[in-house]
């Protein structure tokens, strides 16, 4: 095995391990950010818009992938399908109280919007080319966020559009 | 490796002494390469099928940047991590190692924030590994081999303690205490032996009351795992690590080894830490 002379500092005795400074760094803000979550409401709504994908802007959504949130908050989702008597232009869902509309309403394990967005979901509810509305509800400790989408099949027939029906950073 | 190399006498008066120790900080950059491989390929059938789905039902959305909404991207990248993965995992060659390192990492970031992956835990936990690995290969062939290893466990077990208190600290609220949500997500419908069974002796009420406890087992467990693992010596977190972690995807959902075997991997790092070190880092 090649061996090397690299970390030797004739005034520390060993080099400075940025690498390990900078993951450490990150994994106790992290934690911090974590363990303040159920302390600070601030924290848990940026992290519940973070799982409804209404953040302020993808950037600072993004950052935000290195912490871990597996099996966070209980997210509810509904599904609501076109019926003959929907405005096909509308951007509003079919009437939420009619039960027999509602194609799911279930618990998810996280990100709620993945309904739409991951393949099982995408797959079940998108197939048909038919308009699709989602309502997701997560909530923790007496926080709850609510959001809804609407699937507009695209005119060309290539897809669909996720229209967003609630403005970011809005409860 | 900070050892003394054998005399030719003793060499020669005991055979065993002639075999090479096992290089302890290789043998641990192949195992976090074998469970990262692992991670990414154990949903390989449901990641095919995923990729059609995304080709033949696109969905626009403004929030992503048009190319992090592309199937393209998402295929080419994940074979493209799959790769820099496999290649790290057997070339003898550190300067390679780095720059597989560098290439999983950029992927497996884009994966992780990508339109079609950006949900699955997989990359989240991929990604962390990628990055312990690109820190490692940068230390493997340095002289003090013993305090590579103690730093990789540090790291290692760090990285699992704040993953586990990331998934405690968002069951900390009455939905999961009461167990409502493991209920509707597991005991209702999951089609998987745990709960197969326990739908088969079971009534409602019952199986109620068993998910409640299933509940708060799972926010007890990650949250003391979460903030004590990091602190147990090398070898007893690493043991600890492995079994809970196992035991997680065993007892919920055989694809959630797609998430850990990752984590797995980088537990076991702290079985490569020589007794006579394991309390330094």
């Amino acid at each position: 095995m090649q061996t090397r002379h690299r970390d030797k500092n004739p005034r520390f005795g060993q080099q400075r391990d940025y690498g390990m400074i900078g993951i450490m760094t990150l994994l106790v803000l992290i934690a911090a950010w974590v363990l303040l979550m159920p302390l600070v409401p601030a924290i848990a709504g940026v992290t519940l818009r973070r799982f409804h994908l209404r953040s302020n802007s993808f950037v600072s959504w993004a950052v935000q992938f290195p912490i871990p949130a597996m099996y966070n908050f209980a997210n509810r989702y509904e599904v609501h399908p076109a019926t003959d008597s929907s405005d096909p232009d509308s951007n509003e869902p079919v009437d939420s109280d009619a039960d027999e509309l509602v194609v799911g309403e279930r618990l998810i394990n996280h990100f709620p919007v993945r309904i739409f967005t991951f393949a099982d979901g995408r797959h079940y509810y998108l197939r048909e080319g038919e308009d699709r509305w989602l309502t997701v509800r997560s909530s923790y400790r007496g926080q709850t966020l609510e959001s809804r989408f609407h699937a507009d099949p695209d005119e060309a027939g290539d897809g669909y559009v996720l229209r967003r029906l609630d403005p970011p950073e809005s409860h | 490796m900070s050892h003394v190399q054998p005399s030719a006498l003793e060499m020669a008066s005991n055979p065993l002494v002639s075999i090479k120790p096992i290089d302890r900080a290789l043998a641990s950059h192949r195992i976090v390469q074998t469970g990262l491989l692992l991670t990414l390929v154990w949903k390989w059938t449901f990641f095919v099928a995923s990729n059609q789905v995304y080709h033949n039902i696109p969905l626009r959305d403004s929030f992503f940047p048009v190319w992090l909404q592309s199937a393209w991207t998402a295929q080419l990248i994940y074979l493209a991590a799959v790769t820099a993965v496999g290649v790290s995992l057997v070339t003898k060659r550190n300067g390679v190692r780095r720059v597989c390192a560098a290439a999983a990492l950029m992927c497996t970031t884009i994966l992780c924030i990508h339109q079609a992956s950006y949900n699955d835990m997989t990359f989240v936990t991929a990604w962390w590994t990628c990055l312990w690995t690109l820190w490692f290969v940068f230390h493997i062939d340095d002289v003090d081999q013993s305090r590579v290893l103690r730093r990789a466990s540090f790291l290692s077990r760090s990285i699992i303690s704040v993953i586990l208190l990331g998934g405690a600290s968002g069951k900390w609220t009455a939905e999961y205490w009461s167990g409502e949500v493991f209920y509707d997500i597991y005991f209702v419908d999951r089609d998987y032996w745990v709960f197969n069974l326990l739908r088969e002796n079971f009534e409602t009420e019952q199986l109620r009351s068993i998910s409640m406890w299933y509940s708060r087992k799972v926010v007890l467990v990650e949250t003391i795992a979460g903030l004590g693992l990091w602190a147990l010596p090398p070898r007893i977190a690493a043991a600890t690590a492995i079994v809970l972690l196992a035991s997680i995807a065993l007892l919920s959902n055989f694809l959630l080894f797609s998430v850990l075997f990752a984590l797995i991997g980088l537990a076991a790092v702290g079985l490569f830490v020589p007794r006579s070190t394991e309390g330094a880092v």
